[in-house]
């Protein structure tokens, strides 16, 4: 009960942010984004009130200083609070848990069963699954980025975000603009980055919540291509949609989102480009950039070489393309 | 130069014009100024060396990274005696621009950035020997031509009129951009020159503006011209008197006591009975800028960029970098033209490597000849 209360009051300190920051920005807007982060928490704290009774696992955690055997309670412990159990420093350190040694779990999701637990960061010998969490999660905060940057006029519609490819060069964010010929300068670019730095030092925690078809619909109603998108989604997943937020930021995801902003270091918006137009005045964009997690250093002439590279245009999915096979969904 | 200037005294006294000004002139060169805490850099500082930190490279990507510096600079080579890259990025032209004014003596040239790389006697014809400092040209580019409308530095150089003339950034020994700053970097970005690790500001007029990308060589002055040189003196550290003011001391023996290289007196008494401000007395001698003026070049080395300038009297310890001008004293400047703006020639087979002033003995050539009989 006691974590249900933490978890609720979070959630009422969150919602005092939003309507400061919110204050400027134009009503209806922020209305819909209010009311989705209401139905949001309402969800959260269903969930968690409908766990009834508490059964107990055991965690057997893999890893420094020593391998220990932890018990804690099914459907609300999460790995971060068995890192509370070991030390402030695994806390703060811990990206990724990895169960089982192969399932990849965000660090904020409640435990199911009886596991194994290993705490990855960046410095693993094997950071595959990390790496693709950590551009994923980029890609999730340029949606958030990108939300707070553009004004009213623009009519900024986010779409989606492909899976993540680190070979690719750039993490991807595909929007649709009430505007058909943008060509993005460099200042605006800079703008971008820096409200992505901005969400990095927040150090907003990222919080993943599996809801019902039904509900994720009435969420998303005035999204339309979020919408659109929601029946394939679902079926796809038992018909249960994934969905993240990170501040008053929610969007659709799969898989494994790294544990708070924070871990963004180095971050550069690169470009924006032209994909089609959508009507008679939209038009859709991929806007890319490229990232390194935060305590990485790099010198400038580098890091330049991989800004250069961000800048051509990803070959992921295109929005406007059908989805391709389940199967290639489940190998990225 | 001081010594110079009491010899050519004693040389006026003696050719026996009534010189009334037959005075020992001693130059007291000091700051002129009273030290400020400087608390932090001023706005337009940018720093040149960047932390280094342990970039997580692996080795595949370190090598792919120099191969991006070879592919964009050129690779590394030893070009006119100086370790250097190739620049294949800089387009290489032969001749002048087209729009070159003519020469006229009040216009201010470009200087040069080089160092002094040590000092060797030179003999003249008539058997006089003279001593020689040489100083090497060390891959010196124009990086920036700044205008005189434009140009407003915020530490303003001693000179008359600034508001006639421009300014020329040149910059001298190429680095690899990895180990500099962005923002120093960010200098060298429009010319498309390879970041340099020295830059020096030469004030020019408009006609002798250059482009940015220009090679300057040292065949930019020629022999038996007159340059000034400005260096750092080399750094004493705290000196005494007799050092570094020339004073006499005291005799070693003969019931001195306690005295032998002390300053003496400082001062008199009467109504300004106090020591006066500038008296001569123990201090910091030497890393001080200073510029000697009217050093004939006896010598130039097109192979090696290198001028032997006359004297031992270069600021500076060896290896220590020298901004050569032309020089200001007005009977040493040149009465026809010299390359303007400056030296653009290409690398001539037929043109000879060392150049000789005419009074200078070449050591190739023969010293005693004779006709046969």
């Amino acid at each position: 009960m006691a974590a249900a209360t933490k978890l609720y009051k979070k959630s009422l300190g969150f919602f005092a942010q939003i309507q400061q920051y919110r204050s400027n920005a134009n009503y209806t807007a922020g209305a819909s984004i209010r009311t989705r982060n209401e139905l949001f928490n309402e969800e959260q704290r269903r969930q968690r009130e409908a766990v009834g009774r508490i059964d107990k696992i055991e965690v057997r955690y893999l890893g420094l200083p020593e391998d220990v055997t932890l018990v804690m309670n099914s459907h609300i412990s999460t790995p971060y609070n068995c890192a509370q159990h070991l030390s402030e420093g695994h806390c703060q350190r811990a990206v990724l848990a990895l169960l089982d040694g192969s399932v990849p779990w965000d660090v904020h999701r409640p435990l199911q069963e009886s596991c194994t637990l290993q705490l990855l960061n960046f410095n693993v010998s094997e950071p595959h699954v990390v790496n693709k969490a950590f551009w994923r999660t980029c890609s999730f905060m340029l949606g958030a980025a990108l939300q707070r940057v553009f004004k009213e006029e623009a009519k900024l519609q986010l779409h989606s975000f492909p899976s993540p490819n680190i070979k690719s060069g750039s993490f991807v964010h595909d929007i649709v603009l009430g505007a058909q010929n943008w060509q993005p300068t460099k200042a605006e670019m800079r703008a971008i980055s820096a409200e992505m730095v901005k969400l990095a030092a927040q150090d907003l925690r990222i919080e993943r919540l599996e809801v019902d078809q039904e509900l994720a619909k009435e969420m998303f109603k005035e999204s339309h291509y979020k919408s659109e998108q929601l029946p394939s989604i679902a079926q796809q997943n038992q018909s249960r949609v994934t969905l993240y937020r990170l501040g008053e930021h929610i969007d659709i995801s799969r898989g494994p989102m790294v544990a708070s902003t924070r871990f963004l270091g180095k971050c550069t918006v690169s470009t924006a480009h032209k994909l089609t137009d959508e009507g008679p005045s939209n038009a859709f964009y991929r806007i890319q950039g490229v990232a390194l997690p935060s305590g990485f250093m790099l010198n400038h002439f580098a890091y330049g070489l991989l800004e250069q590279r961000s800048q051509k245009l990803n070959s992921a999915r295109l929005p406007n393309e059908p989805f391709e096979d389940q199967r290639q969904m489940q190998l990225s | 130069m001081l010594r110079t200037v009491i010899c050519d005294l004693a040389r006026l006294r003696l050719s026996g014009s009534a010189s009334p000004a037959a005075v020992l002139i001693t130059q007291v060169r000091e700051k002129g100024h009273l030290s400020r805490p400087r608390l932090r850099n001023p706005y337009w500082f940018i720093r040149q060396q960047r932390t280094r930190t342990d970039d997580l490279v692996t080795g595949e990507n370190r090598t792919f990274i120099k191969e991006v510096v070879h592919d964009t600079y050129g690779v590394p080579a030893l070009i006119k005696g100086t370790q250097t890259y190739e620049q294949k990025q800089l387009i290489k032209t032969t001749e002048a621009p087209t729009d070159a004014e003519p020469w006229t003596p009040a216009v201010r040239r470009c200087g040069l950035i080089a160092r002094k790389i040590g000092q060797y006697p030179l003999w003249l014809k008539n058997g006089e020997r003279v001593r020689t400092t040489l100083l090497q040209v060390v891959d010196n580019h124009v990086i920036k031509y700044i205008p005189p409308e434009e140009y407003r530095p915020t530490q303003r150089p001693n000179v008359h009129h600034l508001n006639k003339y421009g300014c020329v950034l040149v910059g001298a020994e190429c680095t690899n951009p990895a180990l500099l700053t962005k923002e120093y970097c960010g200098l060298f970005r429009d010319s498309g020159v390879m970041p340099k690790k020295n830059l020096a500001r030469f004030i020019v007029s408009p006609q002798a503006a250059l482009a940015a990308g220009t090679p300057l060589n040292v065949g930019h002055f020629r022999v038996g011209e007159f340059v000034d040189v400005r260096g750092k003196t080399v750094d004493h550290g705290f000196q005494g008197v007799v050092k570094r003011h020339g004073f006499k001391g005291m005799p070693a023996s003969h019931g001195v006591t306690k005295t032998h290289r002390r300053a003496g007196n400082i001062g008199g008494g009467g109504e300004k009975g106090r020591v006066w401000p500038g008296t001569k007395m123990p201090g910091h001698m030497g890393n001080r800028w200073r510029i000697i003026k009217g050093l004939r070049i006896w010598r130039i080395n097109t192979k090696y960029n290198v001028m032997w300038v006359q004297g031992s009297a270069v600021p500076g310890s060896t290896n220590g970098l020298v901004y050569i001008y032309d020089t200001i004293l007005p009977l040493r400047k040149p009465k026809d033209a010299p390359p303007f703006p400056t030296l653009y020639d290409n690398a001539d087979a037929n043109e000879p490597d060392d150049i000789w002033y005419d009074q200078v003995h070449s050591f190739k050539e023969e010293s005693i000849s004779y006709k046969p009989e």
